[in-house]
């Protein structure tokens, strides 16, 4: 298991189109992705899941994920994060 | 002549000839906004939202299963509805409006929706209508109690997943029962609900809601789809069946219209398809006058798709790209370096050899930054290059992606909301700044790219002087400036009918930018919407403008009339207006010379509403 703790850094938070990169991203990969905000737990492979995270600029979340190719999924998803999804920060 | 599907509301001895003598006396005329020019006549289509409610309704046991299937054959339609709208979206306005539309899909398979629905349908055997709402309610309450007004808005795109489900549940298809050859008429429309329409083959569309530059404004310019809006609550005042004349040219609708109203605007239209026709012929020919003095005409441009319009209306460059609207588009607050360079980079390359005008961001006013902020007068506030220099996170990329396309072809640079001479240089010093990374990259690029302001608020117009002196060019954006110079908001009902882009004023501070701009010797031109307006051409020619930047789709009807003009008389027309008392004075002196001179379809398409006999 991989446990990553990430920021959202872009100004928009997690709206529409971070959440669908971040659902994309980690369905290319077997392992399973959870993404926990304070008390509340969602797959992260899911796109409503991950939306109504309502995870604003500044939001730290902890990404869990549990199987094979587990280090490049956590990985791949971090990268985003780190990105600002391409947005305004 | 109309084809014969538009007449069935008033042909011979149908039954609902009836209905329109019933309603003879109320025929009624709106004036809402024409955002894409046309005219369609035909039977009203009402498109409201309030079809779509949901009812609370149970299932019993038998009915299970075929509701099931009923739900996953909604979904799957939806699925293949949004895919067809994603592409559309991707061909006409680029990779990232097709984004909202992939994560639509994208919900509509995720576990926390689908097995949701079925999962209440089986176990709490609700109707698939009302599993679909109570899931969809759960997830937007969530998104409800963000803090983020941003987030919270994103509520709405669960609530576009809902309708689109419960259309499709509600009858088959969607949209199916819309009659092709009806003119739609909501409240508003998204760009999808637009794209799908179009495909339907319908006539038009009228919205309460929306400006010149929203979306689904530019989305029906984009797809040839006569449209007015901002006509503020047609939709309470005509239901399905109506008939209803549109006219995208004068932004007139007309409810019930009279047989005599009706004849007039058949023959407008015939009209406007002959001058439509004659107006190919215009496009080679040059933009100059009888005694061979000649205007530049350039294109007022808001997204890359619409490059093709230049060439067809014959246009000599982008005199104004308004580069706000790919972001607004993408409905993202910032677009990368790299992918603005990709764009303009595309731009240039394709307006080349002419020149492209970019203008920076100007957000603010009436086009919010999606940020949340709020502004007790916005359009007095942070706009335009104001809010640019404060946020340089914005500015840079966007001037360097600009330099960087300048290695493509020739480009300038556009100031948005100048009013201050230090603004200009502070941008010029962030410009050398560009410059100097760039050169440390070793890029090539034109290194001295023109830097110009919009004259649009008056400080700027009657400091012109002075500004001419470090400005490489002006260009005049008259929307704002008689906003700013009235005092008139166009959008208030109270006033709207004060604002008049012709009043002697905004003349005389066209005029006194154009005399400072010739001390200088720096060309100027005009980009807000008098520039598209054929009655203006004279005046705007007689005081000096070197360029005029419309529409494209207006440019051959502005050609029209600068070929049939003497220099010497644009001249008097324009003494003669500046001396006018006011804005009606200034009309009628053009449009008797109008007139005069078989510009016939030019007045036909300014249409002041004496001719009109509705409105009378």
């Amino acid at each position: 298991m991989v446990v990553r703790e990430v920021t959202v850094t872009n100004r928009a938070g997690l709206h529409t189109r971070p959440a669908s990169m971040i659902v994309r991203t980690a369905s290319k990969f077997d392992a399973d992705f959870f993404i926990q905000k304070d008390s509340y737990e969602i797959n992260g492979k899911s796109i409503i899941g991950v939306m109504t995270l309502a995870a604003e600029q500044g939001a730290t979340l902890t990404l869990t994920f549990e199987g094979e190719d587990e280090d490049e999924a956590a990985e791949a998803v971090a990268d985003l994060f780190e990105e600002g999804f391409g947005e305004v920060k | 002549m109309l084809p014969k599907e538009n007449n069935v509301q008033i042909s011979e001895g149908s039954p609902e000839r009836d209905v329109a003598f019933d309603r003879v006396g109320n025929e009624r005329v709106v004036e809402g906004i024409g955002v894409a020019p046309g005219i369609a006549i035909g039977p009203v289509y009402l498109y409201a939202r309030a079809a779509f409610e949901v009812e609370e309704r149970h299932i019993s046991r038998k009915e299970r299963d075929a509701e099931i299937k009923r739900f996953e054959d909604a979904v799957s339609n939806s699925e293949r509805d949004l895919k067809k709208i994603a592409s559309v979206a991707r061909e006409k306005l680029g990779e990232g409006s097709a984004s909202i539309f992939d994560a639509q899909a994208l919900m509509l398979r995720d576990e926390a929706f689908f097995d949701a629905v079925i999962e209440r349908i089986r176990n709490d055997r609700m109707s698939a209508d009302y599993g679909v709402q109570t899931v969809i309610n759960k997830h937007r309450q969530l998104l409800k109690a963000s803090e983020s007004e941003y987030l919270r808005e994103r509520a709405n795109d669960m609530l576009d997943l809902q309708d689109r489900i419960v259309r499709h549940l509600r009858r088959g298809k969607i949209l199916s029962d819309v009659d092709s050859k009806t003119i739609v008429v909501a409240e508003s429309l998204t760009a999808a609900d637009i794209v799908l329409f179009s495909r339907r083959g319908i006539l038009g569309t009228v919205l309460d809601y929306g400006g010149a530059t929203s979306h689904v404004s530019i989305m029906a310019r984009a797809l040839s789809l006569p449209a007015v809006v901002s006509t503020h609550g047609v939709t309470s005042e005509v239901a399905t069946g109506d008939t209803m004349i549109l006219d995208g040219l004068d932004g007139r609708v007309i409810i019930n219209p009279t047989e005599e109203t009706l004849q007039f605007y058949r023959d407008r239209k015939e009209r406007y398809h002959r001058l439509q026709e004659e107006q190919k012929q215009l496009v080679p020919l040059p933009a100059e006058t009888l005694d061979g003095h000649g205007i530049r005409l350039t294109a007022n441009l808001e997204f890359q798709e619409e490059l093709k319009l230049i060439e067809e209306y014959g246009a000599k460059g982008v005199g104004l790209f308004r580069t706000e609207i790919l972001f607004l588009m993408q409905r993202r607050i910032s677009l990368s370096e790299a992918e603005q360079f990709d764009t303009y980079r595309r731009i240039v390359q394709s307006v080349g050899p002419d020149t492209t005008t970019f203008r920076v961001l100007d957000f603010g006013g009436d086009k919010m930054l999606p940020m949340g902020h709020r502004e007790h007068n916005p359009f007095l506030g942070w706009r335009g290059i104001r809010i640019l220099l404060d946020k340089p996170e914005l500015l840079y990329p966007q001037v360097r992606a600009i330099v960087r396309a300048s290695a493509y072809g020739p480009v300038r640079i556009l100031l948005p909301m100048v009013t201050e001479i230090g603004e200009l240089r502070a941008f010029k010093q962030i410009l050398r700044e560009v410059y100097g990374d760039l050169e440390a990259d070793g890029e090539t690029v034109d290194p001295e790219i023109p830097v110009g302001i919009m004259v649009e608020v008056p400080a700027v117009a009657i400091k012109a002087a002075r500004f001419a002196r470090e400005a490489d060019f002006f260009s005049i954006g008259t929307n704002d400036l008689t906003q700013y110079t009235l005092a008139v908001d166009r959008g208030n009902d109270l006033v709207a009918s004060k604002y008049q882009e012709l009043d002697p004023a905004i003349l005389q501070l066209i005029k006194s930018t154009v005399d400072a701009a010739r001390a200088e010797g720096i060309p100027v031109s005009v980009c807000g919407e008098l520039a598209a307006r054929p009655l203006a051409t004279p005046i705007l020619l007689g005081l000096g403008v070197d360029e005029l930047s419309a529409s494209p789709v207006y440019l051959p009807e502005i050609k029209r009339v600068i070929r049939a003009i003497r220099m010497e008389e644009a001249v008097d027309l324009a003494r003669r207006s500046l001396d006018a008392g006011d804005a009606h004075e200034v009309t009628a002196i053009l449009r008797v010379w109008l007139k005069e001179h078989a510009c016939d379809v030019a007045t036909m398409l300014e249409g002041d509403g004496r001719d009109v006999p509705g409105s009378a």
